[in-house]
């Protein structure tokens, strides 16, 4: 079952062209990576992908949704997409508990309720422990954990990570890495930018970005392992 | 790499027999460098030779066992404490494609590099993937980490000449 589809999607920003085309799904169980140098249409792939941002020409889905009937993207958005970004945006004077709840309680879900799903969230993303603590008190690998608890509360299929493993050693950013393909393996999708092999190489399948075309894809697909 | 030296340090825990010798290698290297026992035995004769390990009897069951000697013990603190010599790889033979492929200038070096980085990226994977399922323990997984850190340069080293090759034709 397809999560994200992108069919011949352009972006063109004033007269720079970001994306010229880009066709690709993204399946339940998937965990896609995308590659490339700087500037080559990466990240805005990925917000096109989650909504974020409106192609100039081709199509969005998410979840059988076209985004182009979409009035309120926002909505879609907190329903069936969670990002994980290097800067992790986790607020401060919030504890790890609040910040995962905070996008549910803008959604209107009561306390009570967004609390239990943090702490769930916490749970599958094995920091239950921290809950209570502030982000400063956390290491960088706790934080981002919790970031990606945050972008999973409310059972929000759809995972998309710019450069998640940014910030983090080689052997966080692992931990990390293992956490996004155990969260494919348990019936999620996950889109990745990244542009680090180490990092691509815990995908499905692997896409190079250049100059806002994908010069190749299928070809890396692993042959299913799995 | 060095069987000799993998050797010593098993053999430096207490005296084995050549199969467990080879087993215990393989365990511990988390079967990257698959060893027959001829290369065992072999080694280990050559080893008797250098008075590197002695013939210490046999096992129950008739199997030579072999035993480290002082000797060896030095050589093995030596190997320890000595670095690699990276000059002493073999000629790289990627790197020579890709320079031939260059001074040729019939040939697309963008191809090249394209189906090598396909190659690389299916090895990352699949050492991704055995290390996902790993269950060795710590010297395993670090040994598949190097392995992963190599496969990882390569990449970076093929993206480095596409940028650079891309620089000198715009």
């Amino acid at each position: 079952m397809t999560v994200v589809k992108l069919r011949d999607v352009t972006r063109v920003h004033g007269d720079v062209h970001a994306l010229k085309g880009v066709s690709l799904d993204v399946a339940r169980g998937e965990l896609v990576a995308v590659m490339g140098p700087s500037g080559s249409g990466k990240s805005t792939l990925l917000n096109v992908a989650g909504g974020l941002d409106r192609p100039t020409s081709g199509s969005v889905t998410i979840g059988g949704t076209d985004l182009a009937a979409v009035k309120d993207l926002a909505a879609l958005r907190r329903r069936e997409v969670g990002f994980v970004f290097q800067d992790l945006n986790l607020i401060p004077s919030l504890t790890a508990a609040e910040n995962v709840m905070l996008p549910r309680e803008l959604d209107g879900v009561r306390a009570g309720r967004a609390r239990t799903e943090a702490l769930e969230a916490l749970t599958e993303v094995g920091v239950r422990e921290i809950a209570d603590r502030f982000p400063e008190e956390l290491s960088g690998g706790q934080r981002q954990r919790v970031a990606i608890a945050r972008a999973l509360a409310g059972e929000r299929r759809l995972l998309l990570a710019d450069e998640p493993t940014g910030a983090l050693d080689t052997a966080t950013g692992d931990e990390i890495m293992r956490l996004l393909r155990e969260r494919c393996d348990a019936g999620g999708a996950v889109l990745l930018v990244t542009h680090e092999p180490r990092y691509a190489a815990w995908a499905d399948r692997v896409v190079y970005l250049r100059d806002g075309e994908i010069v190749d894809a299928a070809a890396v697909r692993l042959e299913s392992a799995r | 790499m060095s069987i000799r030296h993998g050797l010593l340090a098993l053999l430096s825990k207490g005296p084995r027999y050549g199969y467990q010798l080879r087993v215990e290698f393989e365990a511990s290297t988390g079967a990257t460098w698959p060893l027959n026992i001829g290369q065992v035995y072999t080694t280990l004769s050559r080893m008797e030779r250098d008075s590197l390990v002695a013939p210490g009897g046999t096992d129950d069951q008739g199997r030579a066992v072999y035993t480290i000697t002082e000797a060896g013990r030095e050589e093995l603190g030596r190997w320890f404490s000595t670095p690699v010599d990276q000059a002493g790889r073999p000629r790289d033979e990627l790197a020579i494609k890709l320079a031939m492929a260059v001074a040729m200038g019939s040939v697309d070096v963008q191809a090249v590099i394209l189906a090598q980085r396909m190659a690389a990226m299916r090895t990352l994977q699949d050492l991704t993937r055995a290390k996902r399922t790993a269950s060795g323990g710590l010297a395993e997984r670090l040994v598949l980490d190097s392995l992963i850190f190599k496969a990882e340069a390569e990449q970076r080293w093929l993206d480095h000449c596409e940028a650079v090759l891309r620089e000198k034709h715009s």
